[in-house]
């Protein structure tokens, strides 16, 4: 049975009627966080002691300079090269009898300027081995099984890794700007044991962006993530922190659910509409320093800031690490050429488009290597063992 | 006789009367009614194309704001990783023993097989009889067969010591093998004035 669209469509009517209805409490709201960012000017000071004391049940961005700062686009260096990474995996199928997962990387190299260049590649990774299909604790031998969520952050490790092949391969002269999609941040890890993060960030991800950050001494290296019409609200979260009427705000305690709360005009305004108004084409916004705990308790020098910067008419989050942001060159390098990337790939970084398509695996894809593996267990004369589930899906009936 | 230089492309589609191949470079084409040669075979240009690497992935229009069309590729240099040139080739003999028979080979070309440009005594030698018009003139070729004879012939005519007796020859081929259809001889012989 195929979806009954007819059932569907007075439920659509009813959602686009109900956001008509609160796009003008929404506008109301916006104009109020934008009063409270550019007028009157914020006491910096204050409101990082009233951020650091606050008990509240959002993440507040730590702020490093007035809110409503811009900057101007920086001229791109004459020449340079921009590497991106990104990848796609074929998750465990506990319906076969084959525990696998496959991780494909699409890697991009991009040299611009006298002696324009370009590489791409694909390159999937078949794993099979036990070491690969769990994480296991050094002492007490507990498990944790790579798939779903933990195989999506594994895939990310992937990435920067290799990231670093890449920025290893890099010629010296040219300033360079490593590109991934998405967050620095593995959010993923927060709900799993130490040991996994262990594995995965700490002897993973962070031992990447520490190989990052050395290339540094032989060449300019700046490293970013870009998020396309980010839903984050982290700066928002600064502004209901500063119309707080308390002087420690304490979200449970003085405005339980029940309750009315004084930061409720803010309510659904997320920070791209902020910096929608704030930022003109080309613009980025002040740093900020991202809240999550995750960061704070395994970053280290590698602390997550973020920026937002206008393309056209899209507004996107940069996160980069410390050693990024506090070098004045990198920095401009992650804005001049991130927005140069976009003006490229028609709003968005090609760097990033393109190791995506390298990396994409299609339906077709899934089932050719699912296919394939039945096919090279059957030439081998071995069983084939799947779930009844799985053989329902395939061959349907009446 | 081949040599690396003149390696240009490789066979990814074969059958008996036609192969395909991709070039190594981008826009390094064969010319049309070009000779060319995959291990044995002969095979004579009849169709060219470039297009983007991928089916679903059309170009789009990029120069508007660029001076040259060379701005447009250094500005966006994965382009020359994007896009492909392509050439399909008739299948007109292949070399056995040592010698050149013009007619269709027992096996098609391998996939991945390369391809080589033929170097003018390759033409010269290949080009001594006029067997392979026969082929040419029953295939069906997504450009006329008439502007694939006509190219041929032209390129060959290049190589040979008195390139006009050779075309004359030629012609009178055409003429014999066309008798019934004096609108298509000379429709090629049009095609075959010197350059």
């Amino acid at each position: 049975m195929s979806l009954d669209l007819t059932a569907v469509a007075t439920q659509v009517i009813r959602m686009i009627s109900g956001l008509k209805e609160k796009r003008a409490e929404q506008s109301q709201h916006l104009d109020y966080a934008l009063a409270t960012i550019n007028n009157p000017p914020i006491d910096l000071d204050d409101l990082k002691s009233k951020i650091k004391a606050a008990k509240t049940t959002w993440l507040v961005a730590e702020i490093t300079e007035a809110l409503s700062k811009t900057y101007p686009l920086p001229l791109s260096p004459p020449d340079f090269s921009v590497i991106a990474a990104d990848g796609s995996h074929i998750d465990v199928d506990r319906h076969q009898s084959t525990h696998c997962y496959l991780i494909n990387i699409g890697t991009v190299v991009l040299n611009y300027g006298s002696q324009p260049d370009a590489a791409l590649a694909s390159i999937p990774h078949l794993y099979a081995d036990d070491k690969d299909l769990v994480i296991t604790h050094p002492t007490n031998g507990r498990e944790q099984a790579v798939e779903g969520t933990v195989l999506g952050v594994k895939r990310s490790v992937e990435e920067c890794k290799s990231l670093v092949s890449l920025a290893a391969a890099l010629p010296p002269q040219n300033p360079a700007l490593a590109l991934l999609d998405g967050t620095l941040i593995l959010w993923g890890l927060e709900a799993y044991p130490d040991f996994v993060t262990d594995a995965l960030l700490v002897n993973g991800m962070l031992k990447c962006l520490d190989a990052l950050k050395k290339f540094n001494k032989e060449r300019r290296l700046a490293l970013a993530s870009y998020i396309s019409y980010p839903r984050s609200t982290d700066v928002l979260n600064v502004l209901r922190v500063a119309v707080c009427p308390n002087d420690i705000p304490d979200c449970d305690k003085q405005c339980p659910p029940a309750h009315g709360k004084d930061c409720a005009g803010l309510d659904g305004v997320r920070d791209r509409d902020i910096f929608m108004d704030l930022l003109k084409d080309g613009e980025r916004s002040a740093l900020f320093i991202s809240p999550s705990k995750v960061v704070k308790d395994y970053y280290g020098d590698h602390k997550v800031y973020f920026y937002y910067l206008r393309v056209e008419d899209e507004i996107a989050r940069v996160e980069i690490p410390q050693w990024t942001a506090e070098d004045k060159d990198l920095l401009d390098l992650t804005h001049s050429l991130i927005y140069d990337q976009c003006q490229r790939g028609q709003g968005y970084p090609v760097a990033l488009s393109e190791s995506h398509e390298q990396a994409v695996v299609t339906g077709a894809d899934r089932e050719n290597f699912r296919e394939f593996i039945e096919s090279t267990l059957a030439d081998e004369n071995l069983p084939n063992a799947t779930s009844g589930k799985s053989l329902s899906k395939k061959t349907r009936w009446v | 006789m081949s040599t690396k230089q003149n390696k240009i492309a490789e066979v990814i589609e074969a059958s008996t009367a036609q192969f395909t191949a991709q070039c190594y470079e981008l826009y390094e084409v064969p010319s049309l009614g070009a000779l060319v040669r995959t291990g044995d075979i002969y095979g004579i240009v009849a169709h060219a194309e470039t297009t983007g690497m991928e089916p679903g992935r059309k170009p789009i229009a990029r120069g508007k704001d660029a001076a040259t069309e060379e701005a447009v590729y250094k500005d966006s240099p994965q382009l020359k990783k994007l896009l492909r040139s392509e050439f399909t080739a008739a299948v007109v003999g292949y070399r056995k023993e040592g010698k050149i028979h013009q007619y269709l080979p027992p096996q098609p070309a391998k996939i991945h097989a390369f391809v080589y440009l033929c170097p003018p005594e390759e033409v010269d030698e290949f080009s001594k009889s006029f067997t392979f018009l026969n082929i040419l003139i029953n295939s069906a070729f997504s450009v006329p067969a008439e502007e694939v004879i006509a190219s041929s012939l032209r390129q060959m005519s290049h190589v040979r010591e008195d390139s006009r007796s050779f075309l004359v020859s030629a012609g009178k081929e055409l003429a014999n093998l066309l008798a019934s259809n004096i609108a298509r001889v000379r429709n090629i012989l049009e095609k075959l004035k010197i350059d």
